[in-house]
């Protein structure tokens, strides 16, 4: 297992180093004047060239991909072209503010979602089943920001019960915080909903449709002990991966939710930073999401082979 | 008695000031004119006043007229108290919606985020009057020109602290102006030189220029949004909430750029104690929340929205619009030395198209001004209203047309992606089709439109000559018109994205600059606006307003058109 999981670390950073350089090349590649777009179409040319020998973005592009390459590999991601304050505070601070919205979202829409999916698989073809089915399919078809633009007219503006902007007070409580993050974190919880309970539902489907779930049926266990013995445990599986990448989509940003709850997480931070050209900020920003990714994929790896021996004893091969 | 007062005010101003005060008393200014250009040329209010009485204007409404205007009294000894007739609660917070800061160094800022979070600290020696239109005594009680505008005197304001308790003196503002020179702040260049702010004592400041300048005053205002008085120890480069200073009626508290700052009251403010305990500004990328953000009662006041996405401010009876009128405007620019609109009469047959009040009511709710294909607005002192305003007209569109044996004319009329202009080219189209005239819009990215239709980097020389052969472009509040003469419209002018060239308007220009007098200035804007209108190198439809606003519970807000909202003399409605 350690073996696995060094393999896995190393593979990341393996990862981790291409999502660096796609970024890169992205920022880099298409004609652009990094000065200009900093400093608007108004500035005189003098003052762009300066500012472009300045952040040395008039340097040949393999000199800057090595510059960049070895900053990154000794963890100084550089300072913001824009402000130029050091790029990793406001980076960690977005994705601290991410990771609350994308934690709550996850907290209202696991359970839910799951147990929903178990419900309906258990009465496969019922109207409860179909029931579930539909609402999960509605739910995962409505985009975040028609879900979250609802929210903000009905709650936010006409019943005033929850406000409409995601960014609490300075040192506001936890309860406080939530309440600001509960518009924003249900419109996104009720995509994730279709996705997981759906998810949930075909793999239980599949596992009480099993031989060992027959026999432990008629070996003559009850429901309950079938469900969180044999049922729960297989079931879950793919639910788990695709709550991992979720994870990391989640905690990207949902760039739309964001802007419609002014909520300044990485999504509109990264926006901004590509919208200003701000190279230094979208490549650390892009490579701490990455790192989640990796963290979250990892974990649910982890989780998957403590789920399946089978799994494991591969992974220890 | 009125007379006597008249003579006097008549033998103690200086030449520049006379001018003025001749010009309104033989009727070549109006009232309104005439408070403009008193209060820029630092005629006192009771000056001013006595003037208005001498010349005919009633007492009441002449002080009335000098209440509002800029360097009055009034605006000068108690902003704190300028809301003092509605019924207000003392105490509690403003919370103001507001684009979020590109940067909030005060001498490097270039937008209009920053520009209103360091103007709640920091002051102008010039501040906005109340009205919100024109300049008024800020940090500098009183300035003083000689007789050809080269040399300006300000008197400062004395008993102003800093807000770590330290004296504000002449030293400050004379650093600051080496800062601002050395930074090659855009309004100073070519203005003031290194070392032509001197302290004469430790309350006056005398500004020697490089030539002479009706308008140096304004160059040193709320209008010329860097020129915020710093202490001398600022170091440039140093961004507010690294080191929080100022002499302003507000203290930065917290400064966070991605969710917002708050300010506390100033206790020692030389404008007095404000209503208001704290501000806070709350930052957005986009106007769209801003408005439901008021709508959900999460902010009280919203610096700038645009008429598009803030449709239902104008409507709701709780918010109270600050429409400001501005020099905001889009130039529609046509090549004049190249290809179909070479030929003058094909420009103005384009114009004529233009049905500027419909585009107005369109694009703006009513809330512009009629513009006359020239870059004088109407709210400069020297706008000449003689130069016959131009109408849609299409019968005379065809004939010019037919005149220039153009028929079938096609073009494209590239536009940016920015607020209403893809809309602006849309309903340019239809009307120009009126006349025959066939326009294929092209909305591109901001970043396509600027690189590769308004000015390419390439052929640089002579400037823009890359440009596109019909587009708009847009330009924003200027306190003065300076830029669009000298940059869109002199020959071989870094953003002349139509080549014009014309030894007429160069020569009206050059008048224009170094004209410092009532008439001279009149005269050569009369030649520019004439000039401009004539040969139409761009079409310009509108001058439309900086709009901002506050919801009705609170009193006492006011805006500049950049980006700078005054809240020292806001209440909460009782």
């Amino acid at each position: 297992m350690a073996r696995y999981i060094s393999r896995r670390l190393l593979l990341s950073l393996v990862t981790l180093w291409l999502l660096a350089t796609i970024v890169f090349i992205i920022a880099n590649v298409l004609p652009n004047d990094v000065g200009r777009t900093i400093l608007g179409p108004f500035a005189s040319q003098e003052t762009v060239d300066a500012l472009n020998a300045r952040l040395g973005t008039d340097r040949p592009i393999l000199v800057r991909y090595a510059d960049s390459m070895l900053s990154l590999a000794t963890l100084d991601f550089g300072e913001s072209f824009i402000t130029g304050k050091p790029v990793l505070p406001d980076l960690l601070a977005a994705a601290a503010r991410s990771a609350k919205l994308a934690g709550l979202a996850l907290l209202l829409t696991i359970p839910v979602a799951i147990i929903a999916g178990l419900f309906a698989a258990r009465r496969r073809d019922r109207p409860s089943d179909r029931a579930v089915v539909l609402l999960g399919v509605t739910s995962s078809s409505i985009p975040e920001f028609v879900t979250g633009t609802i929210l903000v007219v009905v709650v936010g503006v006409q019943f005033q019960l929850l406000p409409v902007l995601a960014t609490p007070p300075p040192n506001a409580d936890i309860p406080t915080q939530i309440r600001y993050l509960l518009m924003p974190a249900t419109a996104m919880a009720i995509v994730y909903f279709g996705y997981i309970a759906r998810m949930t539902r075909a793999g239980a489907i599949d596992v009480l449709q099993s031989d060992y779930t027959r026999t432990a049926t008629m070996k003559g266990l009850t429901t309950s002990q079938v469900m969180r013995r044999h049922v729960l445990r297989n079931a879950l599986i793919p639910t788990v991966a695709v709550i991992a990448v979720q994870i990391g989509y989640l905690f990207g940003g949902i760039i739309a939710v964001e802007k419609i709850f002014n909520y300044n997480g990485m999504g509109q931070t990264m926006l901004f930073a590509a919208q200003r050209k701000d190279i230094p900020t979208l490549t650390a920003g892009a490579i701490i999401i990455g790192i989640v990714y990796m963290l979250a994929t990892l974990t649910s790896d982890l989780i998957i082979a403590w789920m399946n021996p089978r799994i494991r004893l591969d992974a220890g091969k | 008695m009125v007379d006597s007062q008249f003579d006097k005010v008549r033998r103690s101003t200086t030449p520049l000031q006379l001018d003025v005060v001749e010009a309104f008393a033989r009727g070549r200014l109006s009232r309104r004119e005439f408070i403009q250009r008193a209060t820029i040329l630092g005629l006192s209010t009771g000056a001013i006043g006595a003037v208005i009485a001498a010349c005919g204007g009633s007492t009441a409404s002449g002080t009335a007229a000098a209440s509002k205007a800029p360097g009055t009294s009034a605006a000068a000894s108690a902003p704190a108290s300028a809301a003092a007739s509605v019924p207000a609660v003392a105490g509690g917070t403003i919370r103001v919606a507001s684009q979020r800061p590109v940067s909030i160094d005060p001498i490097a800022m270039q937008d209009l985020g920053g520009y209103g979070i360091t103007a709640q600290c920091f002051e102008f020696l010039c501040t906005l009057d109340t009205a919100g239109s024109n300049i008024a005594p800020g940090l500098a009680l009183k300035w003083t020109p000689n007789a050809d505008g080269t040399v300006w005197t300000f008197n400062l304001r004395q008993g102003v602290m800093w807000h770590d308790g330290t004296p504000f003196t002449s030293a400050d503002v004379v650093a600051t102006m080496e800062r601002l020179v050395a930074a090659g702040n855009a309004g100073l260049k070519g203005i003031l030189g290194p070392g032509g702010a001197v302290a004469t004592d430790a309350n006056t400041v005398t500004f020697t220029l490089l030539g002479g300048n009706g308008n140096f005053p304004y160059l040193v205002s709320v209008f010329n949004a860097q020129t915020l008085i710093t202490p001398k120890a600022y170091v440039a480069g140093t961004t507010l909430d690294k080191m929080p200073a100022g002499t302003g009626a507000w203290k930065l508290v917290t400064y966070n750029q991605a969710t917002g700052a708050t300010f506390a009251r100033n206790d020692a403010w030389w404008g007095g104690k404000t209503p208001l305990d704290t501000t806070e500004y709350i930052f957005f990328d986009a106007t769209g929340p801003m408005v439901t953000a008021y709508q959900g009662s999460q902010v009280d006041a919203i610096v700038q929205f645009d008429v598009l996405s803030g449709k239902s401010l104008l409507t709701d009876a709780g918010f109270n619009v600050i429409a400001t009128e501005a020099a905001l405007h889009r130039q529609i620019w046509m090549r004049t030395d190249t290809g179909q609109f070479k030929d003058k009469r094909v420009r103005q047959a384009l114009a004529l198209t233009f049905d500027r009040p419909a585009l107005i009511q369109q694009l703006f709710q009513g809330k512009a001004q009629l513009g006359n294909d020239h870059v004088i607005w109407q709210g400069y002192p020297y706008y000449d209203s003689s130069v016959p305003q131009r109408a849609q007209d299409i019968e005379k569109a065809k004939g010019l047309l037919a005149a220039a044996n153009v028929s079938n004319l096609t073009a494209t009329l590239h536009a940016g992606q920015l607020l209403e202009i893809p809309d602006l080219a849309v309903l340019l189209k239809s009307q120009a089709a009126k006349a025959g005239i066939t326009l294929n819009v092209a909305v591109e990215s901001l970043d396509t439109f600027y690189g590769a239709q308004w000015c390419p980097a390439k052929p640089a020389d002579p400037p823009c000559s890359g440009a596109a052969e019909l587009g708009i472009v847009d330009y924003g509040h200027r306190a003065t018109p300076d830029v669009y003469l000298n940059a869109a419209l002199k020959t071989k002018g870094i953003w002349n994205s139509s080549q014009y060239s014309s030894p007429d308007f160069d020569a009206a220009f050059k008048q224009f600059q170094t004209s410092v007098g009532v008439d001279a200035q009149k005269a050569a804007c009369t030649k520019i606006e004439t000039v401009l209108n004539d040969e139409t190198p761009i079409g310009l439809a509108y001058f439309y307003n900086y709009l901002g606003g506050s919801s009705k519970t609170f009193s006492g807000v006011y805006t500049s058109a950049l980006g700078q909202m005054f809240l020292s003399a806001t209440s909460k409605v009782a």
